[in-house]
């Protein structure tokens, strides 16, 4: 059922060559979610994000610090090996430094003629964020638009804004299916859907998720769903690491179900719309960038994330919860204290990971099954 | 010298014990627990909840054998056959691959039961120094995991690391602890506990003129600072207890508990058993439940 997106997550960068070659559009690799795709939907540029690629490398050490952020070296490195070569421009909107450093790093070396910096702002709690960032888009669309060779109409906007939001849609349609008891689909086949998002056209994208959404009713997955876990945390496309944890049952007396995850390769990424109420579709995506599920480099001076991710818990009906920090990634370093006393103060267990995107996944076999194995019944075995 | 004649002073004794109170004939419950460790393996037997007899030896390169090999010799004159066993409980780093095991469970839960067992219900805080890793477990009044942390991927501060430290300094690991007290003033510690970074540094100091107890002290402080640091990251709760072969090393314990400023539990159990006397004992209440194999 998930073959598609697999296939789109394995061979992203077979698709993008294709896709530009079928199609003529430009492409933009962007480095963090807080780029506006609907702008670059408005201009027919397709967005694509890049993550890594998981493998061990070499070439970013006198580029960016090894204290910096395993995602964001490893995200380095595909632009320094040349593997985003047919990339027509890059961007990012600002988020933390450590990425920002990936960005830098990759227009001064592998430039591919267009690169932007989008100056999204950091204190998003602040009342002129929203007006601010308005502004910002301007300079963003007058940069898109030389790319792209077309201006860029508010009508063109509102079709971005569909585009996404029939997206963002359906994603969370599929979401309600892990809510159930024994979901029919397991966290490694959403990772790979969710991850798919980045690599696709959202247009080709929207039919393959539609056609899940429809078989999800019908599905039943032969395997206890054992212990409901949440995954929340910092960039994490690890599938390696799910798909451990989620067979652990086959192998080990304790097994799990990834049933949601708050990560900026899932929920923070999709799960708010645009507001298509709003009569200035500028101003209502600098809204939903502004109010959307806030990274922890944004989410000050008040922590408006713990409420939502307790309300993930809470209506995904999670055992206990895991969360993972990429090594070296100070905002969600510092949210991590405050997250766990909220969630084990509301009942919820929790469970701390240091990943490196980089590292065999092996290791933390032991650490989560151990985790679900205080989540069990005590009755059994005291 | 040749290779075959170098004493192997990291060679620590394998050992096994039989209850001489016990008569395993008169048992209702027999349960096995089989912890197969990096370094190590051990196997408990218990006869309705009590150790009837244990063993205690090196891991092999074959996890099932190893698991095997320490059963056999734990049942060793006992006469008890293997079939008696009603329920059997894998854990360690081989768990997977105990082959008379009906279940698994991890070593971090089954240390902290056996510690509970062993030293009694008063434990909070255990400390699991294995061949290759270090565990910090919280565990609550039934010896059940509160809360726990491991050391990260490497030897660095375990149990192999000492036994490389013994082999390169000749010293017998069994006198490793009372020897690193044989100094006149306690020497720094070396600056890393890294294996490979520990012994070049030692290497040094021995070069420097330093003496072998005054390396082995400065290995000995480093390693407890580096597990302070662990222990100290999930916080310690009263009473505090250490489980594996590393319990064994004063050297390391007692640098480690003037850190902590604290008295460790005491015990007349063979630390390096914690494990599989957890397991056998998860195993003795599953099948009291009816959980287990029999009835």
């Amino acid at each position: 059922m998930i073959e598609k997106f697999q296939e789109w997550y394995a061979n992203r960068h077979e698709y993008q060559r294709e896709y530009k070659e079928r199609t003529g559009n430009k492409i933009v690799g962007y480095f963090c979610t807080y780029t506006p795709e609907e702008i670059f939907y408005a201009a027919d540029v397709l967005p694509v994000r890049i993550l890594g690629s998981h493998e061990p490398q070499d070439v970013t050490e006198p580029h960016i610090f090894s204290m910096f952020c395993p995602f964001c070296r490893d995200v380095l490195a595909q632009g320094l090996k040349g593997k985003y070569d047919y990339l027509d421009g890059i961007t990012i909107g600002q988020s933390c430094l450590h990425l920002r450093q990936t960005f830098t790093s990759w227009e001064l070396h592998r430039n591919p003629g267009w690169s932007y910096f989008l100056h999204m702002p950091n204190h998003v709690q602040s009342k002129r964020a929203i007006p601010f960032l308005v502004e910002e888009y301007r300079l963003l669309i007058k940069k898109i638009e030389e790319l792209a060779g077309k201006e860029i109409t508010d009508d063109d906007l509102r079709q971005g804004i569909d585009i996404m939001n029939k997206v963002r849609r359906v994603m969370k349609e599929i979401y309600e299916f892990r809510k159930k008891d024994n979901p029919p689909i397991t966290g490694t086949e959403a990772m790979y859907m969710t991850c798919a998002q980045f690599f696709t056209d959202a247009r080709e994208f929207l039919p393959v998720a539609e056609e899940v959404k429809r078989g999800l009713t019908a599905r039943r997955l032969d395997r206890d769903q054992g212990k409901r876990i949440m995954l929340i945390g910092s960039e994490n496309d690890d599938i390696e690491y799910i798909n451990m944890i989620e067979t652990l049952g086959e192998r080990e007396s304790v097994g799990c179900t990834v049933v949601v995850e708050e990560h900026c390769t899932t929920t923070r990424y999709f799960w708010d719309e645009v507001d298509t109420d709003i009569d200035d579709p500028l101003r209502a995506i600098a809204e939903r960038y502004v109010l959307r599920t806030p990274c922890p480099s944004k989410d000050w001076p008040k922590r408006s994330r713990l409420q939502r991710i307790l309300k993930l818990a809470k209506d995904f009906r999670v055992d206990g919860a895991i969360i993972i920090q990429q090594k070296f990634c100070d905002p969600h370093e510092a949210d991590i204290p405050f997250i766990r006393r909220f969630l084990e103060d509301n009942g919820i267990p929790t469970y701390f990971l240091e990943f490196d995107v980089t590292v065999a996944a092996g290791p933390f076999a032991i650490r989560t099954e151990a985790f679900l194995e205080t989540l069990e019944a005590e009755e059994d075995l005291f | 010298m040749s290779e075959e004649d170098k004493p192997e002073y990291w060679r620590w004794t394998e050992s096994n014990w039989r209850n001489p109170d016990i008569r395993w004939e008169d048992a209702k419950i027999v349960t096995a627990g089989i912890d197969v460790g990096s370094v190590s393996s051990q196997a408990v037997v218990m006869t309705d909840g009590q150790v009837y007899a244990y063993s205690n030896m090196r891991t092999g390169s074959d996890s099932p054998e190893s698991a095997m090999n320490a059963l056999n010799f734990g049942l060793e004159g006992t006469d008890m056959p293997e079939s008696r066993i009603d329920y059997c409980i894998g854990t360690g780093y081989g768990r997977v691959n105990v082959p008379m095991a009906d279940r698994t469970i991890t070593e971090i839960a089954c240390h902290a039961r056996g510690a509970h067992f062993i030293y009694g219900p008063g434990v909070r805080t255990v400390l699991d120094v294995g061949g290759q890793d270090c565990k910090a477990i919280r565990c609550d009044e039934k010896g059940k995991v509160v809360n726990f942390l491991m050391n990260d991927k490497c030897a660095a501060g375990t149990g192999r690391g000492m036994e490389v430290f013994a082999d390169l300094l000749s010293v017998p690991i069994t006198d490793v602890g009372q020897r690193s007290f044989q100094v006149e003033d306690e020497p720094e510690p070396v600056s890393s506990t890294c294996v490979v970074y520990a012994k070049t540094e030692a290497t040094g100091l021995l070069r420097k003129g330093w003496g072998v107890n005054e390396v082995l002290a400065a290995y000995c402080s480093a390693m407890s600072e580096r597990i302070f640091s662990l222990i100290d990251r999930i916080g310690i709760e009263k009473e505090f207890a250490i489980t594996g072969g590393l319990a064994k090393n004063r050297g390391v314990v007692d640098r480690l508990m003037k850190e902590i400023g604290l008295a460790p539990m005491k015990t007349d159990w063979d630390t390096q058993i914690a494990g599989a006397v957890g397991a056998a004992l998860f195993g003795y209440v599953l099948v009291q439940k009816g959980k287990g194999r029999k009835g």
